[in-house]
């Protein structure tokens, strides 16, 4: 799939540059909301298929036997990479408005 | 197209279920072509399963399916196929397997397309449905798994869908057979409508895009009047999608309309098929650069307002709770690895136990009684003695034998390795290995083909097409060969009763035995760590792809099917191929040891010019010209390596008197074996070259029609065998100088 960029930003891009919250560095079972995905396209189309939009309720659940995190996102469970997971910027739920 | 007489009364239900006539491969003629796509781990082989009364292997994960297969029922005197295409999230053809369930829905031209939905994950279901709607408006959707979605606490009303989509849909339970007879009246209908129906489609486009389109759809159809969907192929065009490109630019996707009739079609001239790609590739400058971001989120944002509308969420959740309980410990932190080895422990220690006494049974009816019973006979009706030699001394006992030695291991091992696959447990263990992979260089999804790999090693290397990067890919096929498959399973379990569970007191023979056969499958799954990490620095040099993995819900395992499909589809299948490999390596092998040159046999020969490099490798002769005569099938080497031994030792074969064994027992075996002068390094060497080897003739050409490649093929053969000898070599002289 052939993009005219090739870092495209899924989701807006105006939040504060310092206190960015990663999914990685979110504690268990607290549930954030999604709001970019910083990856290329080929790397965030598998996420988007699977659920993970920007907007979507998120929750690492638990982590393997490695550290990679799990997460709940829409009814399922899915695996992630930890590199993956520190690419998903997300903010708390209180702070949504 | 031949129509079979119609029932006057096709309209009452009950005709219906009668009506079904399911017809298992029989496609060659139909009267409708129907599709069955979804995303992947919906369950499409099981409305598939249902629909054509085929037993298509099931499995709780994703990606099971990555060839598409096809079947046919007769309803109300209608003939119809059924393609079951690979599992997809979306139709950008980002793998081997979305690339072949694109290409059909777009130019098989089925005549209707029944997409199989997820009731408790719609939102991510729709986007799929939504796509397939923007190629063709003859659609079904079976929202199948209600009962899970209900566990879930969620509810969807199939007609408030229905209403959204426009194209009928149809709630079920495939598992259960419950929504599969109105999924077929809906099919029927849709597929023998004529008049077009309205189906949404979701406008998700700017102005800007749909004044491209206006600008490019005329050309396409201009280039390829025969091309169904030329909106769509428009759109592909727009994003730059190399595949859709590739078949405008070649003239393919004129052909690729006319695949299924066989019509030659005039290829559309080079320069008209060049002035579509410029068009296209001069109207994409006019778009926004993040023009594909917007319509892929646009298109998530329909399929969840459209999610919304329908279903009911926050409903009591049942049995939610289990399934966590359940992660918590198998890919706990803690507990993930040692349940896993325990799980493989357990499974291996009821398949020794269980085997041993209807394996001795049957060696009892086969070979002791049934041998001497037919000799008794081939005597009084005075047959030649080479015609009873070859046909009852060579292919009836090395046919017995593989029976004896394989049913009872397999008939157990497979139901139980079956079960914990259809629980869902398989993506778990692929779960806790990911990290390794990639520290390997590989892909996570490695790790499911090399479980697949523990059914059959062929069966691996065509699942490595979930995988869409080349390089990991090549990776996966390369090293598939360290997973134990099938064939090789009986004889690691078989040798490890014999000489390690021998070597513990009776009471824990079966443990240790277990423990033995674990060991050895954990050297196998090192083994392809390390190979694919040599390969990941050396030859195939690269990062591992990111990669995200789904955790399907526990499902329970339907025993009584899982029995069934694991003895039919498996057991019988793997004993009747090895059958069909004895039966000419049981002729062979009794005319080497009884052609002779010399004075000795041809196998004597061979046995004992191979029989130094044997020692070397801490084995015999026996076992290398075994290896060369398996090389077919690896579920012979255990009767060959047998006869071999009886027939060129010269101990238990008294002339004139027939073929005498008394191999009524594991124990009785081992004694052959022992007197044949194996030792505990023998076994446990013979259990490594088992592991560590050449794949067998099916997986090595199945490696080539993968990898069209020699090279490659030649790699994956040859690389396993050197690590092999390398190895058996090694411990024989470690052992050696220990042992003194």
């Amino acid at each position: 799939m052939g993009l005219d960029t090739p870092k495209s930003m899924l989701g807006s891009r105006n939040e504060e540059p310092g206190g960015e919250l990663r999914l990685g560095d979110i504690p268990l079972s607290q549930t954030v909301e999604l709001v970019r995905i910083d990856l290329p396209s080929e790397g965030a189309e598998p996420l988007l298929e699977r659920g993970v939009l920007p907007g979507c309720q998120i929750c690492p659940v638990r982590s393997s036997p490695t550290g990679d995190p799990i997460v709940s996102v829409d009814g399922s469970l899915l695996a992630l990479r930890r590199e993956t997971a520190d690419c998903l910027c997300v903010r708390l739920l209180s702070d949504a408005s | 197209m031949p129509t079979l007489t119609a029932d006057p009364c096709v309209s009452c239900a009950q005709h219906r279920a009668k009506s079904l006539v399911r017809l298992g491969i029989s496609t060659d003629k139909w009267d409708y072509l129907i599709a069955l796509a979804g995303n992947p781990n919906v369950g499409k082989s099981t409305v598939f399963n249902e629909l054509t009364g085929l037993r298509q292997h099931t499995g709780n994960w994703p990606g099971k399916t990555v060839v598409r297969a096809e079947g046919a029922f007769v309803h109300e005197g209608k003939r119809a196929k059924v393609v079951d295409l690979p599992g997809t999230y979306s139709l950008l053809a980002g793998s081997a397997d979305e690339e072949i369930a694109r290409d059909f829905v777009l130019f098989g031209r089925p005549d209707v397309t029944v997409v199989v939905v997820d009731a408790s994950r719609l939102e991510r279901n729709l986007n799929l449905v939504l796509q397939i709607l923007e190629i063709t408006d003859r659609v079904v959707v079976f929202l199948n798994l209600v009962d899970e979605a209900r566990r879930h606490g969620i509810a969807v009303d199939p007609v408030k869908l229905e209403r959204e989509l426009g194209v009928p849909v149809v709630q079920g339970i495939a598992r259960e057979g419950v929504g599969i007879d109105d999924l077929l009246s809906a099919a029927h209908e849709v597929a023998l409508r004529t008049d077009a129906v309205t189906a949404v489609r979701a406008e998700q486009y700017t102005a800007e895009v749909e004044a491209a389109l206006d600008h490019l759809v005329p050309e396409i159809h201009n280039a390829f009047p025969d091309t169904p969907n030329a909106r769509w192929v428009a759109l592909r065009l727009l994003n730059a999608d190399e595949a859709v490109e590739g078949a405008v630019h070649s003239g393919e996707l004129g052909q690729l309309a006319h695949d299924e009739s066989g019509a030659l079609v005039e290829i559309t001239a080079a320069e008209v098929r060049h002035r579509v790609l410029k068009k296209a590739t001069s109207l994409r400058w006019g778009l926004p650069s993040n023009f594909q971001d917007v319509v892929t989120r646009r298109a998530y944002q329909v399929a969840e307002q459209i999610s919304q509308r329908v279903q009911v969420r926050g409903l009591k959740k049942v049995g939610i709770a289990f399934d966590q309980k359940m992660d918590e410990w198998l890919t706990s932190r803690i507990f993930g690895f040692p349940l896993m080895l325990l799980i493989l422990a357990v499974v291996f220690w009821i398949t020794i136990e269980g085997a041993n006494v209807p394996s001795s049974m049957l060696a009892t009816l086969l070979i002791d009684n049934g041998h001497s019973a037919l000799k008794g006979l081939a005597i009084g009706m005075g047959v030649p003695w080479w015609l009873d030699g070859l046909l009852l001394d060579g292919v009836y006992l090395a046919t017995a034998w593989v029976v004896a030695v394989m049913l009872p291991p397999m008939a157990i091992f497979f139901p139980l390795f079956t079960l914990l696959e259809d629980f869902g447990y398989l993506p778990r263990v692929a779960f806790n290995l990911d990290s390794l992979f990639r520290k390997a260089g590989a892909h996570g999804k490695q790790a499911l083909t090399m479980c697949m790999g523990f059914g059959c090693n062929a069966a691996g290397v065509v699942a490595t097409r979930v995988i869409d990067s080349p390089r990991e890919r090549l990776v996966a096929i390369i090293t598939n060969n360290f997973s134990l498959c099938n064939g090789r399973w009986p004889t690691q379990i078989l040798i490890a009763t014999i000489f390690i569970g021998a070597l513990a007191p009776s009471q824990l023979g079966g443990l240790v035995s277990a423990g033995a056969v674990v060991g050895i499958a954990l050297l196998g799954i090192m083994m392809m760590f390390l190979s694919s990490w040599i390969l990941s620095q050396t030859v195939l040099r690269g990062e591992a792809t990111s990669f995200s993995l789904e955790l399907p819900p526990y499902r329970p395992p339907r025993v009584w099917q899982t029995l069934y499909t694991s003895i039919i589809d498996r057991t019988l299948i793997v004993l009747w191929r090895a059958v069909i490999f004895a039966v000419p390596a049981g002729a062979l092998i009794w005319l080497i040891s009884n052609i002779s040159l010399n004075d000795l046999s041809l196998a004597h020969h061979a046995v004992s010019w191979l029989d130094p490099v044997g020692l070397l490798l801490g084995m015999n002769g026996v076992i290398l010209v075994a290896y060369v005569v398996a090389i077919p099938a690896n579920e012979i080497v255990i009767p060959t390596v047998l006869m071999l031994t009886v027939l060129t030792g010269g101990f238990a074969m008294g002339e004139g008197s027939g073929v005498m064994f008394e191999l009524d027992s594991v124990g009785a075996t081992g004694d052959l074996l022992r007197a044949g002068g194996w030792t505990l390094l023998t076994g446990v060497n013979l259990m490594l070259f088992s592991l560590l080897h050449n794949p067998c003739s099916t997986t090595i050409y199945t490696i080539y029609k993968e990898t069209r490649s020699t090279k490659w093929t030649a790699v994956a053969t040859l690389m396993p065998l050197a690590v092999g000898l390398t190895v058996c070599f090694l411990v024989a002289q470690i052992w050696r100088l220990v042992a003194g």
